[in-house]
């Protein structure tokens, strides 16, 4: 019997090419692109599971303000890990990471270079506490010493054969000598150490055992008992504000309470994080891990949703519209004895079937597509061939996907009455035509929401592109690792200053694209209390920064070399000057301090204010900052000419090379130093794009078969009107109108959900475009565009056959 | 004269052999003649009248439509000359199930861009001349088969072609409504329109003027 339906069911497959075609298409596509998301979702959701009793660990972060904007930092003070073992019962093991940026590792005696790559200074239980595996090496003991340090397997085994690199020593960074105490296996991509090989022991970190409480610098991780809840740990971690950091504050405010640091609208709050949703959710400065954001995981949900809804409903609708051409095949069976139970058996069977033949074509487009997609969104997602979950959670998809969508259609036709159908050539009057238009809508209302997000998330990109940033960074070099060259780097500079091709160039570890960055307290002189500070970058430049990075000054001066006093020089941007309530005419001869009274360490006198310039991103708004003459090693900014880039590169690479052979030569362009801040918008622009169009496609192939079934159902009609004088334009127009008042409905109702949501994403970000009349009337063109070429082949198909054919009488 | 058939063939290629519909056809048709067509089943007489109505195209031979050589002029012309001087009526009427009585009737006259009053005062006398002003705002399926075939008559008519095109008129019909339907196409014929008609009934030939007979495309 089951034979003999799928039998059948292959047949009356076979018998209609197009729309089974049509049907096995759409839904391969959805199949792929839904699994291709999914898989990236799983990706994302899987971080920090591996370790061990991750759901046990936690982060500590910081909400501080005190003077100048609040700050949210994943990073707290050195002597917080200890407190909080002590003080906290419920917590069982702490460990405190230090990132230490791009380090070099060199072999003691040739100078080769080993490794260059991220590292960490670590507290020596860091493979415990992790579940790290350890590979050679002892994992309890490993970082005892001073001057150890743990490498991953790849990090070593092109130099070594990793059982033989314990003992090894290497230079770090041009200074210390290490010596390889373990090899652990490599760190999985989705894990916050990804980014990490060189793990070297804060044992000999002098700062991280000073009772420090002003600096937040250690991204600290506790891992709570059995049974201890992270809630409980709460109130106790809060505490640590007044029972440490209050008796600290009062080295430099005598006599202050915590009560009086509040008053004056400051705060510090501490909370825990979970380990497993740091990927997800936190977004803090310093995050140790390349963090993903969850609202990205909620749109491509939705559109995974959409997409495989939208294949579904394309086989729903165009089943159903074509079940009139089988109406006679049902009237027939019943006739000849079948009930209701057995017609829908045979449909489910057929649904069933190209759902199955949908899943293998999908599944080979998704696995065409995944190493685009890999490369898109910075990933290494493979499907998961082996997984017999997977092949079970796809099968039970799939079942689930071909009842949802052959159930309708299959209960739709079992309802034929066969005296009704087998009356004759008389067109059975077809029901759900209400509901095929009602999804219709429902689909391109789903595109045309898809096309004004990704419209808005393309402008906003835009206007980030083109936003006055305050500073130049086009054709802007960035030279890093300056520090390597130690006191050449002055004499480097002035012999690139003299390359014609060369505009300016200046040496500073702090630039607006991301790199170092400093935050500490200021003072008004002569102002003592607290609420006169303000917190705000204090970047160490050189004479050369304002020209070479094209900054403006508001009024004032820039640095000059030839005043000596311009040493002790300071210039502050517009929104310090706005902090300390003065007019950026009046700040200027005032001198701040950071420190207070007696403490005061340095005086610096204000110069100039430079008109706010983004050096963060535009999430943000632009905050405090101040400039200040100093020697600062860190990257050299080198403005170019208009001109060969090549050529001017290799000659900087030339001197480079001539000061420090074997130093590797490391640069790139601010604009794409810039570009990688909004990396995480532009990826989501690239798939909101490519998931758009799959989405729009497969609504256009529902459209594409619905509107051919439609020509063909009023065959008769045409030909009369042809007959009766209606020109081929005006049967196309008749054909199209209907479909097209479909797409204007849907438009009607995304606009205002596009609206509405697309507002909420630009909320995150300070400086935001407005959604204008363009973008809805842009995504309504569009939309229409797209419905009425899919639509008008059919139309004019159908419009052009000579009517002689389709009146005959038979 | 009205129009002139001269040696029409019109074939198609079906296995390599060249089967022809229409062998050599030598046709005069006048203003005002009642012509009928008569033969067996697939003689080819639905293919002489859609010829001559313009909506088939044929291989060899000249059509001259009121001084217009048919076979020179492109589609577009082609459509324009019939939509003005011919009429059809079908044996299954094909009316649009969608549309009332009234706006079937008034489906050609769009079609030629009729101006509104105009158009309304045409389909009211439409409406009145046959007898069916209480039947305007029905539709199709609401009318019997003789009725159906009335108003498919009435819509031919209304944009007063020269010529009336019809194939098998009665054929879905019973006897007193083909009675009626022949009875009008005698009145109208004697009002002064060419009607030619495809027919299987020697009684509803003899109301015809002239009577052509084809057997395998060929006139005999």
């Amino acid at each position: 019997m089951f034979k003999n339906q799928l039998k059948i069911a292959w047949r009356s497959i076979k018998k209609q090419p197009f729309l089974n075609a049509l049907n096995t298409f759409g839904l391969a596509i959805g199949i792929a692109g839904t699994l291709i998301i999914c898989l990236f979702i799983y990706d994302e959701l899987s971080y920090d599971q591996m370790f061990l009793d991750s759901e046990r660990i936690h982060r500590i972060n910081v909400d501080a303000k005190f003077g100048g904007p609040g700050r949210e930092m994943s990073q707290v003070s050195a002597p917080m890990a200890g407190a909080i073992l002590n003080d906290i019962p419920q917590v069982e093991e702490v460990i405190r990471f230090r990132p230490w940026g791009t380090t070099s590792l060199n072999k003691i005696d040739s100078r080769e270079l080993v490794l260059e790559d991220n590292a960490t200074w670590v507290d020596t239980n860091v493979v415990s506490m992790f579940g790290l595996k350890m590979l050679y090496g002892d994992p309890l003991k490993a970082l005892e010493q001073p001057n150890s340090m743990i490498l991953t397997k790849s990090a070593v085994e092109k130099h070594f054969e990793p059982s033989s690199a314990i003992g090894r020593e290497l230079i770090v960074n041009e200074g210390q000598t290490f010596t390889i105490t373990g090899v652990i296996e490599d760190l999985p991509q989705n894990s916050f150490l990804a980014e990490y090989s060189v793990f070297m022991s804060l044992m000999g970190f002098q700062d991280a055992f000073q009772n420090e409480w002003g600096n937040h610098n250690y991204n600290t991780f506790i891992k709570l008992k059995h049974n201890a809840d992270a809630a409980d740990i709460a109130a106790p971690l809060q505490g640590m504000m007044e029972r440490y950091l209050i008796p600290y504050a009062q080295q430099f405010f005598p006599g202050i309470t915590l009560k009086e640091f509040e008053a004056a609208g400051n705060y510090v709050n501490y909370s825990s994080m979970k380990l497993t949703d740091l990927h997800l959710h936190s977004h803090r400065a310093e995050d140790m891990g390349r963090n993903g954001d969850i609202n990205n995981i909620y749109i491509l949900s939705f559109i995974a949703l959409f997409l495989i809804l939208l294949a579904s409903i394309n086989f729903m609708n165009l089943s159903t519209a074509y079940s009139l051409k089988r109406a006679k095949e049902i009237g027939i069976r019943k006739t000849l004895g079948s009930n209701k139970k057995g017609i829908i058996r045979q449909f489910l069977m057929e649904s069933g079937l190209i759902t199955f033949g949908s899943l293998i074509i999908g599944l080979a487009m998704a696995w065409i597509a995944l190493p685009f997609f890999n490369d898109l969104a910075e990933k290494a997602i493979s499907i998961p061939y082996s997984s017999p979950v997977f092949w079970l959670v796809l099968f039970a998809a799939a079942i689930l996907l071909a009842l949802c969508s052959g159930s309708y259609p299959a209960f739709f036709m079992s309802k034929f009455r066969p005296a009704r159908v087998l009356k004759g050539s008389g067109e059975t009057s077809l029901g759900g035509a209400k509901l095929r238009s009602g999804l219709v809508i429902f689909q391109f209302a789903i595109s045309v929401f898809l096309i004004i997000g990704t419209l808005v998330v393309g402008e906003q990109l835009q206007f980030i592109q083109n936003k006055d940033l305050g500073y130049s960074k086009d054709q802007v070099l960035l030279i890093n690792n300056l520090n390597r060259l130690n006191n050449q780097a002055g004499s480097f500079k002035e012999e690139v200053k003299q390359l014609s091709q060369v505009a300016d160039a200046t040496l500073s570890e702090f630039v607006p694209t991301p790199s170092s960055r400093t935050d500490s307290s200021f003072f008004l002189e002569g102002k003592t209390d607290q609420e006169s500070a303000v917190n705000m970058q204090g970047w160490r430049v050189d004479y050369d920064y304002m020209n070479t990075l094209d900054l403006k000054l508001v009024s004032g001066r820039d640095f000059d070399p030839s005043i000596a006093t311009d040493s002790t020089a300071m210039i502050i941007n517009e929104s310090a000057t706005k902090v300390l309530g003065l007019s950026p005419e009046e700040v200027l001869g005032k001198r701040v301090a950071n420190g207070l009274g007696e403490d005061a360490l340095s005086y610096y006198t204000v110069i100039g204010v430079v008109k706010n310039f983004h050096f963060e991103s535009m999430r943000n708004v632009v905050r405090p900052l101040s400039l200040r003459i100093s020697n600062s090693l860190g990257y050299m900014a080198v403005k170019l000419k208009s001109g060969n880039f090549e050529e001017t590169v290799s000659k900087i690479q030339g001197i480079w090379d001539s000061r420090s052979p074997g130093l590797s030569f490391d640069y790139r362009f601010m604009d794409d130093s810039f570009n990688e801040v909004y990396e995480n918008e532009r990826r989501l622009g690239k798939i909101f794009i490519i998931f758009t169009s799959l989405s729009i496609f497969i609504a256009c192939l529902g459209l594409f078969g619905l509107a051919a079934f439609n020509a063909h159902k009023r065959i008769k009609e045409i030909g009369v009107r042809k007959v009766l004088g209606a020109s081929v334009g005006q049967i196309t127009y008749r054909l199209s109108v209907d479909f097209l008042k479909l797409v204007g409905i849907a438009i009607l109702i995304a606009l205002p959900i596009g609206w509405f949501a697309m507002n909420r994403w630009l909320q995150d970000f300070t400086y935001r475009i407005e959604i204008g009349v363009g973008i809805f009337l842009a995504s309504a063109l569009l939309a229409i565009l797209i419905a009425m070429l899919t639509v008008s082949y059919q139309s004019i198909k159908a419009a052009i056959v000579n009517p002689v054919k389709s009146l005959r009488t038979e | 004269m009205l129009l002139q058939l001269k040696n029409i063939f019109k074939w198609v290629n079906s296995g390599g052999q060249r089967i022809f519909l229409l062998k050599d056809i030598n046709l005069n048709v006048h203003e005002g003649e009642f012509i009928s067509v008569m033969g067996p089943s697939g003689s080819g007489k639905s293919t002489l009248l859609n010829v001559i109505g313009m909506l088939d195209a044929f291989d060899e031979g000249e059509y001259q439509f009121l001084d217009e050589s048919v076979h020179d002029l492109r589609e577009k012309n082609r459509a324009n000359l019939y939509k003005e001087y011919i009429g059809f009526v079908f044996q299954s009427y094909h009316l649009l199930d969608d549309l009332t009585v009234k706006e079937n009737l008034e489906m050609p006259l769009l079609y030629k861009k009729v101006k509104g009053p105009e158009r309304k005062a045409m389909v009211a006398d439409m409406l009145d001349r046959f007898n069916i002003v209480g039947k305007k705002d029905l539709f199709p399926a609401q009318l019997s088969g003789g009725q159906q075939q009335l108003v498919g008559i009435a819509r031919a008519l209304i944009s007063s072609p020269k010529l009336i095109l019809a194939d098998e008129p009665t054929g879905n019909l019973n006897s007193k409504q083909g009675e009626e339907i022949m009875e009008l196409f005698k009145q109208l014929n004697q009002e002064g329109v060419t009607i030619i008609q495809v027919t299987h009934s020697e009684k509803n030939a003899a109301y015809g003027s002239r009577t052509i007979n084809l057997l395998d495309g060929r006139m005999v």
